[in-house]
């Protein structure tokens, strides 16, 4: 990414529903977008990302033999990774608590819950697009900061230089 | 826990957005005027309203898929195709439907997590509640949703139960 030019911008859909990925394939190029690559699994398009360097990705979670967790740990993780700070929006039906920070802990950009709206796509593209985060590397995660908010409720563990510098602005 | 007063040791390294590769100033701005504007907004629900009837039979697809796995007793095969219920039927305009089988879904799921079988009752009162919605002409505005609700605080007590097993 990207000092591509609009027109070269280049998305990856990653979901093992056909009629799914369509549907999300022709919201991205009524957006504007001319090139969307196809994935049917965490496999393919963990082979597509590295041979064509999408801009963004929208993954499903639930897929066989490698899902959207285990591809978004390989692309933010792996040595292979031609790129692992690529923006991914999991797009998924799993309500379920677990699953949910399962992926987070994997290192996806953003949720986008089914059914899928266009408002609600285009409000993920936005805040993609309008805020990136910072990226954070720990032992254990590398991946967007998971503190979305400053919470004053926060109560640690304090792990991060930043952690200390606000402390002394506060004062 | 307050505020360490002194700087931890660097456990976590912050790398700010420009520190990495993020979209051009010129494609970021291409993109959002793209999502702000109500002629793409418009011909992105074009495309949403002429998915529905498509995705409307590829719902009854999988309920004859899940009905399969029932009969086979086979209850991680009625999750997968409760999940891709859920997961399609609300853009297939089966509100009704995909919230029955997303409460299928959490049964399922946290029964498995707890290492218990399921109730067969249970299941069967959702699969039937999911073909009944998802064959109904008004699926949302007739029986669906007042079924859905229903099936919700039955599963919601169920999983209570087993929080409360857990916990005891």
């Amino acid at each position: 990414m990207s000092g591509a030019a609009f027109e070269q911008l280049r998305a990856l859909v990653v979901e093992d529903n056909v009629h799914m990925r369509t549907l999300l394939r022709s919201l991205l190029v009524a957006l504007g977008i001319r090139e969307v690559l196809e994935a049917g699994s965490g496999e393919e398009a963990f082979a597509i990302l590295r041979a064509r360097l999408p801009d963004l990705v929208l993954t499903d979670l639930s897929m066989k033999p490698m899902d959207g967790i285990e591809f978004t740990r390989t692309v933010r993780l792996s040595d292979d990774s031609p790129n692992p700070y690529v923006p991914i929006l999991m797009v998924t039906g799993h309500t379920e608590r677990h699953r949910v920070e399962a992926a987070r802990d994997a290192g996806v950009t953003e949720f986008l819950a089914k059914p899928i709206t266009v408002q609600n796509l285009f409000l993920r593209v936005e805040e993609i697009v309008e805020r990136p985060r910072p990226y954070v590397r720990c032992s254990g995660y590398f991946g967007p900061d998971r503190r979305r908010r400053d919470d004053e409720a926060y109560r640690g563990p304090w792990r991060r230089q930043d952690d200390f510098e606000k402390r002394l602005e506060i004062r | 826990m307050s505020r360490p007063s002194k700087p931890p040791p660097a456990q976590a390294e912050s790398i700010p957005p420009g520190a990495y590769p993020v979209f051009s100033n010129a494609v970021a701005m291409r993109l959002l005027k793209a999502v702000r504007d109500p002629e793409v907004h418009a011909r992105a629900a074009r495309i949403m309203g002429d998915s529905t009837e498509e995705l409307r039979g590829v719902v009854l697809g999988y309920i004859d898929r899940v009905e399969a796995a029932a009969q086979s007793g086979n209850f991680a095969g009625i999750y997968d195709q409760a999940h891709e219920i859920r997961g399609l039927a609300g853009n297939a305009g089966l509100t009704a439907t995909a919230r029955i089988a997303n409460g299928l879904c959490r049964y399922l799921d946290a029964l498995g997590r707890a290492k218990r079988d399921p109730e067969h009752s249970v299941v069967r009162l959702h699969l039937d509640a999911i073909a009944r919605a998802a064959h109904a002409e008004d699926e949302a505005t007739r029986l669906g949703d007042a079924v859905a609700g229903e099936l919700e605080q039955l599963v919601d007590k169920k999983l209570a139960e087993i929080n409360e097993t857990q916990t005891t």
